[in-house]
């Protein structure tokens, strides 16, 4: 009941949210709108993998946990998740990929600290940054906490925003 | 007539009475054989049940993982292969076979099971360049280049049944005829008739005792099983008796092959340190490093030979007499008509063929293992990990683990030698984690890293003086209002009084005070006064309380004293201190363990990677600048004769009482490390933190080729140009100054003029922030401020 309410309360507020921002949030989250169920992680993101790492290893790993992560191990996912951040330990999207496995898993709070920690390491990649904070989000509603999760969602847009127009200037991250 | 019958009666009745007294002792020696026939066979079934299946848990280091673009050697490689004893072949198409090329390496890896699947053998070829991987193929009909290659991990210990029991577990029909055959034409050639016992044998051996020609044992391979199972010696007639009972029970139980599996695995075949080699299945790979159905004859011979005295007929230690007995074995085998006579001819002219290598015991890292081994009994029972034969995957790094080694080693004897010392009195302990997932890489407990007695890296609480400092700094720097990097402190005489214990007038270590310092100062230079005088003035129970969230479990006491670290902690625990100001102020449990793999590679637990944010980013992002300028301009500047300036390095030394505990606990980019070394009498060993645990640090970490550390600037950071002599801001067209970071709204809002070298072409701008590459160490502001 509770999580229904909530639900409603950040349905409304995407519904909103989508009007302000426009096309922006469509396609930076990885939770496109329709597919956002707290609880339900996905560790297939639409940004391109070869944009979250240069390093064919670390992208071999993250097919390897999304394949583990389809067939529902998430266990398994987070372990080759590990195994890429002990080759990247410094990269946001792995981060973001492990906070994605905790989500789906129900560690809530594990998904937002490792959210948080994936934006200690994006320096100005609002991308990375506005699914965190999208995450984040979703983490907050699954915890019952309405009101942070619509902060959350706020930032989430504004970061969409702002890599709308990074993009516009340039497509060239780098993390290393 | 009365008398007659009663007389008779009396007769009748003590007959009567004495048969009833035969017959009840006729039934209790029964009953009393009975039960103990009973108490026997429950014993051997007991140990015949358990041991058929004790399997020691295995301890894996971490698998190196190789792909294009590592930072790895070819040496380096070639180290790793050794660990996982693979061998020169100039044909590597065999696992565990290698090949140099002109640039690379060429080998077949071994297949193994992983939690995640099996990795089949595969043959490799690995290219080099410019100290990195630059080729990751796979050979085979058509070459295939390879995004990442997961190494086997190399095996660093076992958790052991019994007196330190290792084994490799086989099958019957694992065990090659031809060693079945061999066993039994020299132990026991009436294996498969008799009832455990031969009495022939036996009749044999009681002639051969009682006519003093020798003692000999007549055993069959069942009564050899039944002894081994309770490992005594001595060579009583009760003990020979129960062994043979036993033998003849546990042949009603089992048949003939579960008898011979269990024997197979079970038998003693040689002594590796403290770790005992049981079964023929371990022997193989001990002695000849291959599996059971890869041995030639006279190996199986060699092997075989030491059932009668594997110490004697060891075929390492003694290699004369171990030649001897093989070809006695050899040619017991031709008459037998196991091998034919040209086998037997081949197979007289070969060597031995042991494989030489150095002892392990039940470890080469006694000191990691054991940190492993309390991990576990926290989650297991020590009877599963003892005979469940577990599969334990755990984070040591074998190349970080060897220079931590060395380095303490070597270090530790170069400072005895310079300070005429006597020698091999210095201790020491190394702990080096990863930054960011908080692996534990390495632990060295002592300087004899095989020795695996104390270990000091857990074990040893020792007062951890100045390491304890950046507590009371980051409390500071978490109220930016009141505290930044250039807040004057005061370093006057300061007195303490605390009701109960006597006055406390804390000294620094140059018996100086230095009055007004800058807070970042006081931390570079470790001033005592005004750090215990901040730390009074933060409150002592405030900073105290927050040792857990850090993940110090003890509780020092409530007195300034611990301020400056009057208390003790183990090198693994500073580690974990440490690890959360590397990390940004995120905690990560410090692990050595990954995962638990059953015996049959089913994923048994997950040890994941669990953060927790304990301290706001920016504030220890400052903090970080300032244990940055302990190496660039503290007490710690001589790190530079192992390190260049562009590592960055954020450190700490840490002197104690009388210089008995000397510590230093730092990171890089990807790594946290932190060194004690003294005496373990606690006597006053005259090294400071410096002096002594800094140059084993600094020696190690050069070796170890860390990553230069460049934390992320937090978004509440600014980089703002200071003025040092005012504290000023200055304007930002002043080429001169020095870049501080400070959290937003808390730097200096007063601008200064620019200073005399303003606008002028050799001003220079010093950097302090952690990302600092270019920070000039040519001029030291401090000095120049105080002089």
């Amino acid at each position: 009941m509770k999580n229904r309410l909530n639900w409603t309360v950040v349905s409304v507020f995407l519904l909103l949210l989508s009007g302000c921002v426009g096309v922006a949030t469509e396609p930076t989250t990885l939770f496109p709108p329709g597919e956002q169920q707290p609880g339900g992680g996905d560790v297939a993101p639409q940004v391109p993998k070869t944009e979250m790492s240069r390093n064919r290893a670390v992208i071999a790993l993250l097919d390897q946990a999304q394949s583990d992560n389809e067939s529902g191990q998430r266990d398994a996912a987070g372990a080759s998740l590990e195994r890429a951040l002990r080759i990247e330990p410094r990269n946001p999207w792995l981060w973001l990929e492990l906070a994605q496995v905790r989500l789906a898993q129900g560690q809530y709070s594990q998904a937002i600290t490792l959210a948080r920690k994936s934006n200690s390491f994006a320096g100005h990649q609002s991308r990375v940054q506005a699914s965190n904070w999208q995450l984040i989000g979703q983490a907050r509603v699954a915890q019952g906490d309405s009101t942070g999760a619509e902060q959350a969602f706020k930032r989430a847009a504004e970061f969409a925003r702002q890599a709308k127009s990074d993009e516009d200037h340039s497509s060239v991250f780098n993390f290393q | 007539m009365k008398a007659h019958s009663s007389l008779r009666n009396r007769f009748h009745c003590n007959f009567r009475l004495s048969g009833k007294a035969a017959r009840l002792f006729v039934l209790l020696t029964l009953l009393g054989l009975s039960s103990y026939i009973f108490y026997l066979d429950v014993t051997i079934r007991e140990a015949f049940e358990g041991r058929k299946f004790a399997l020691p848990a295995r301890v894996y280091g971490r698998a190196l993982e190789i792909y294009p673009g590592l930072k790895l050697t070819r040496e380096q490689i070639i180290m790793e292969f050794k660990s996982l004893g693979y061998h020169e072949n100039p044909h590597p198409d065999e696992p565990a076979t290698y090949k140099l090329t002109q640039d690379g390496i060429e080998f077949t890896s071994r297949e193994f099971v992983f939690g995640d699947g099996t990795q089949p053998a595969q043959h490799l070829r690995i290219g080099f360049e410019d100290g990195r991987v630059s080729v990751l193929q796979s050979q085979g009909n058509n070459d295939v280049d390879l995004p990442l290659l997961r190494m086997e991990p190399p095996v660093i210990g076992g958790i052991y049944p019994g007196h330190n029991e290792d084994r490799e577990l086989v099958r019957i029909n694992q065990v090659p005829k031809l060693l079945i055959d061999t066993l039994i034409a020299t132990e026991d050639r009436k294996f498969f008739t008799h009832w455990g016992i031969d009495p022939r044998g036996i009749l044999r051996a009681v002639y051969k005792t009682v006519t003093g020609q020798r003692i000999e044992g007549g055993s069959t391979l069942t009564q050899q099983l039944v002894k081994n199972f309770f490992l005594t010696s001595d060579r009583t007639l009760s003990r020979k008796a129960n062994e043979m009972l036993m033998a003849l029970l546990l042949e009603m139980h089992y048949s003939k092959d579960e008898i011979l599996e269990t024997y197979f695995n079970e038998i003693f075949l040689g002594q590796d340190a403290s770790r005992a080699i049981h079964g023929f299945g371990l022997a193989s790979y001990f002695y000849f490093d291959r599996p059971l159905n890869r041995l030639e004859p006279q190996q199986i011979a060699t092997l075989v030979g030491m059932v009668k005295g594997p110490s004697v007929y060891d075929p390492r230690k003694n290699p004369e007499l171990s030649l001897k007995r093989r070809n006695v074995v050899l040619k017991q085998m031709v008459n037998q008509n196991v091998i034919t006579q040209e086998q037997f001819i081949v197979a007289r002219q070969k060597s031995l063929g042991v494989i030489q290598r150095a002892p392990a015991g039940t470890s080469p890292y006694p000191a990691f293992l054991q940190f492993v081994h309390r991990q576990l009994e926290r989650d297991y029972r020590e009877e599963d990990l003892r005979s469940e034969g577990l599969r334990i995957f755990t984070t040591l790094d074998p190349f970080v683990q060897h220079h931590a080694e060395n380095a303490l080693k070597s270090r530790l004897t170069e400072i005895e030698k310079a300070r005429k010392l006597a020698r091999n009195t210095l201790e020491g302990a190394v702990v080096i984690s990863s930054t960011q997932t908080g692996e534990i890489q390495a632990i060295v407990g002592g300087r004899d890293a095989r020795y695996a007695g104390y270990n000091r890296a857990i074990d040893a609480q020792r007062p951890i003086g100045s390491l304890a400092k950046p507590i009371v700094y980051l409390t500071a720097l978490e109220n930016p209002q009141r505290y930044t990097l250039i807040t004057p402190l005061d370093d006057s005489p300061l007195v303490w009084s605390q009701p109960g214990t006597t006055d406390w007038k804390p000294q620094n270590y140059d018996h100086q005070f230095h009055g007004q310092v800058q807070l970042r100062t006081a931390l570079e230079y470790s001033y005592n006064v005004a750090t215990a005088r901040l730390g009074i003035e933060l409150g002592i129970d405030k900073i105290l309380d927050k040792l857990p969230l850090y993940g110090i479990e003890q509780r020092p006491l409530p007195f300034a004293s611990s301020l400056l670290g009057a208390f003790g902690l183990s090198p693994v625990e500073v580690a974990q201190l440490y690890q959360t100001f590397a990390d940004g102020g995120f905690r990560t449990p410090l692990r050595a363990i990954r995962t638990i793999v059953t015996a049959d590679g089913k994923p048994l637990q997950r040890y994941p990677l669990n953060v927790e944010p304990v301290a706001p980013p920016a504030p220890v992002y400052l903090l970080t600048a300032a244990l940055q300028g302990v190496i660039r301009e503290g007490t710690a500047q001589a790190l530079i004769n192992w390190l260049p300036a562009e590592m960055n390095v954020a450190g700490k030394t840490g002197t104690t009482d009388d210089l008995r505990d000397s510590w230093f606990a730092g990171y890089t980019g990807d790594r946290v490390a932190v060194v004690w070394v003294g005496l373990d009498d606690n006597k006053p060993s005259g090294l400071t933190g410096a002096s002594g645990a800094m140059t084993v640090w600094g020696e190690m970490m050069m070796n170890i080729q860390p990553e230069p550390l460049e934390p992320a600037i937090p978004e509440e950071i600014e980089i703002v140009n200071i003025d040092p002599v005012s504290g000023l801001r200055y304007d930002d067209e002043c080429r001169t100054g020095i870049l501080l970071p400070f959290i937003r709204g808390s730097a200096p809002a007063e601008t200064s003029p620019c200073g005399p070298s303003s606008g002028d072409a050799s001003g220079s701008i010093d950097e302090a922030k952690p990302g600092d590459n270019n920070g000039s160490r040519k001029k030291n502001w401090f000095l120049r401020l105080f002089d």
